[in-house]
């Protein structure tokens, strides 16, 4: 049996255009259709008693977006995707997916999203093919058309061969790849993946990371929304990110942007033959050096703005004054810098 | 942002009513494959009952035998003699006693109090038919076997003291209106509604309580059924399992119980019965359920409500023995309406017709309870 091996397009039963809400001007497309956000939160707000799991979260996500929502245990992600996705009534504040309200349009949101939850959802009493059976009527699929997805879907997560075997025996990386295919069984209009990757191997990770890509590459405007405390993971697959932390969104943007915005985000480390003097190393200041160490005699490390060369041009010009460089590391500024400069090092509860 | 240029055909999607008939129809299937996937479970489920219909049955309302019973002889006349005849056959005859001649009154009755006697029979000292006459001290503890010794032993006086040669009365005409039942057969019914009890716990309700517990259900609360169709598909997979579970009881009492009346006609409206019973218990588990979120809940409630849907149905005992509170809880119980319409159709062969207030009743106590958990249901994580 042939399996189709890249993703269609989302089928016209969920293309939910009507009825056009209003707030949304129309901008002509190819297909003179209105482009509106997939994903719009204003100021919502989860309060649980006196505790305050969102406060006033406001974002956009447009089309074709995918878009990264990091922070530590706690910060409100979980919460957050739970009132996009209809699981929990927000306290106060508005959100709409594709224009259809997540408290009074639950029926149209439910009809365009597709979630991967961080619990695994899958019934590991039914088997592989089972459980997207049972999932794709839940959605209205059925006959050749749910045989049909089944398989092209199953096919996309490389789990077309055990399409007959016990959920329970698969391995925590095949399950994981169900539950993406069971999310997105249906071709959402918009994804939520709630740490899709956590406590896989760096194999069955970049496996959901390809798939993902695949997705994105064929469906452009999929907008996805990903929890993650992986930064490399958020780095590799978002478009852009949010740090919350304490329910708000502390900063925003692509991830490079961050990661430049960063004042002291590249780390610099040299060895050199001889211990440099003081005064060069004032001069080395007045080039961009900052937060200047020196673990031992002829070794320094200090740190720069990313993306201005700092080190490079730190190491020509101490050889330029006669020193020479035994060794030189010059490490990039990552996403996880950016996360901890935002929201710092300390344990949460 | 434009999409690649495939001619999409249009999926034939459900929708409405059709997509909730779709999406009730993917919880019985997953209900019935998991309930087959778990033999255990299926198994203990349709044992249960059974084991319960054999013991209950063996143990309740069976005739007395080998009670201890201590005479004293305190007459020794022709009529005590007469008496210890009388006893003497209640042991050989009927084996109702293990009788324990005792010399001393005193003696007996510390032996009663040490529980070595159920009851001590007195014929004192001059024993006459004009008195004094036999006198019975019982361990009244126990009522059933107190009762039936006083009434045999009642009516060997009443033939010792009549004396030789007077003809004993004449017995009332006594007429049976069905053919002869043991008990095992008469509480059958009662069983097949406890299967169904069963079968609706272990996949409607223990179901709905794995899935948050778990968090399935997280799976398929974001998807487009209405939370109406939810809980009726939930009520529906309870009910599947439950109906198969007391048909296979059913089944298996037709096979081993003398049920001469029975009909094919009845057969299928005891099937129908079955599944409405079936229908309105689970009915009661998804209310029950609607908010629960720990086995704890599943593990308290279990003993609870079995008992309080079970032993008020008149399944053990005619309803017209219980008290006004418990006639009324009785006339409230899903299963008093299964258990009638079980025992009108497979014990008396009586008409189909005869069960539709049953039947009126089961359906709407199913309604009411699904649309107080579609009220109650919280769709939320």
């Amino acid at each position: 049996m042939s399996v189709v091996s890249s993703f269609d397009p989302p089928p016209p039963f969920l293309d939910d255009d009507f009825p056009r809400p209003l707030e949304f001007p129309e901008i002509p497309t190819a297909r003179t259709r209105p482009l509106r956000p997939s994903i719009e939160a204003i100021g919502l707000t989860k309060r649980f008693g006196d505790f305050v799991a969102d406060d006033s979260v406001t974002f956009t996500v447009p089309p074709g977006e995918t878009y990264g929502l990091l922070g530590p245990n706690g910060a409100g992600k979980t919460t957050l995707v739970r009132m996009l996705t209809t699981l929990l009534p927000p306290t106060s504040g508005v959100a709409r997916i594709r224009g259809h309200d997540v408290v009074s349009a639950r029926g149209q949101v439910r009809r365009a999203i597709g979630t991967v939850s961080q619990a695994i959802t899958t019934d590991e009493n039914l088997s592989v093919r089972e459980n997207l059976s049972v999932q794709g009527k839940m959605y209205g699929l059925w006959g050749r058309e749910l045989k049909r997805r089944i398989e092209l879907r199953l096919g996309q997560v490389g789990l077309w061969e055990k399409r007959g075997q016990l959920t329970r025996t698969l391995s925590g990386g095949m399950r994981r790849r169900l539950e993406i295919a069971r999310g997105v069984l249906h071709s959402p209009r918009v994804l939520f993946l709630d740490e899709p990757t956590t406590g896989l191997d760096p194999q069955s990770r970049r496996a959901i990371w390809d798939l993902l890509g695949e997705m994105k590459a064929s469906d452009p405007e999929l907008a996805v929304v990903l929890t993650t405390h992986a930064m490399d993971e958020a780095d590799y697959l978002c478009d852009r990110v949010a740090i919350m932390d304490a329910g708000r969104i502390l900063q925003e943007g692509e991830p490079e942007r961050l990661k430049r915005a960063l004042e002291t985000g590249e780390h610099v480390s040299i060895e050199t033959d001889h211990p440099i003097s003081d005064t060069h190393r004032d001069e080395l200041a007045a080039i961009g050096a900052a937060n200047w160490r020196s673990p031992a005699p002829g070794h320094v490390e200090f740190q720069s703005r990313p993306g201005e060369g700092v080190g490079r041009r730190a190491s020509q010009w101490l050889e330029e004054k006669g020193y020479t460089i035994v060794h030189l590391t010059i490490a990039p500024v990552t996403l996880e810098d950016v996360f901890f400069s935002w929201t710092g090092r300390g344990l949460r509860e | 942002m434009s999409r690649p240029a495939v001619a999409w055909k249009p999926a034939r999607v459900a929708r409405g009513p059709f997509l909730a008939a779709l999406g009730m129809l993917a919880i019985c299937q997953r209900a019935y494959v998991t309930l087959w996937r778990q033999p255990v479970l299926l198994i203990s489920t349709m044992l249960f009952p059974i084991i319960y219909l054999l013991l209950l049955g063996n143990s309740l309302n069976r005739p007395l035998r080998a009670v201890s019973l201590a005479v004293v002889d305190e007459a020794g006349n022709a009529l005590s003699a007469e008496c210890l005849r009388g006893a003497a056959a209640l042991e050989t005859g009927r084996d109702l006693v293990r009788l324990h001649i005792v010399q001393d009154r005193a003696e007996a009755l510390t032996a009663l109090r040490r529980g070595a006697y159920r009851g001590i029979w007195v014929l004192p000292q001059g024993l006459a038919r004009l008195g004094p006459t036999p006198s019975f001290i019982g361990d009244n503890t126990d009522r059933a076997s107190y009762e039936t010794l006083e009434t045999a032993l009642g009516e060997i006086w009443t033939e010792a003291a009549a004396g030789r040669g007077v003809a004993p009365a004449v017995p009332s005409s006594r007429l049976e209106a069905y053919p002869y039942l043991d008990y095992v057969t008469y509480l059958a019914p009662a069983v097949v509604c406890l299967a169904i009890f069963m079968g609706s716990m272990v996949s409607g309700g223990l179901q709905v309580l794995e899935d948050r517990m778990y968090g399935y259900h997280e799976g398929y609360l974001v998807t487009p059924i209405t939370t109406g169709a939810l809980v009726s598909g939930h009520i529906l997979a309870g009910s599947i399992i439950a109906s198969i579970a007391g048909s296979a009881v059913l089944v298996a009492v037709l096979l081993f119980a003398p049920l001469p009346l029975l009909s094919s006609p009845s057969i299928a409206a005891s099937v129908f019965t079955i599944f409405l019973t079936a229908l309105s218990v689970s009915g009661v588990w998804s209310l029950l359920f609607s908010r629960a979120r720990h086995a704890s809940v599943l593990r308290g409630m279990f003993g609870i409500i079995n008992a309080a849907l079970f032993f008020p149905s008149g399944a053990l005992y005619p309803i017209e023995s219980y008290p006004a509170w418990l006639r009324t809880l009785s006339a409230l119980d899903p299963l008093t309406y299964g258990v009638r319409a079980l025992r009108d159709l497979i014990l008396k062969g009586a008409p189909i017709a005869s069960c539709y207030p049953a039947w009126l009743f089961l359906a709407t106590f199913t309604v009411v309870c699904g649309m107080l958990t579609r009220v109650l249901f919280r769709r939320e994580i």
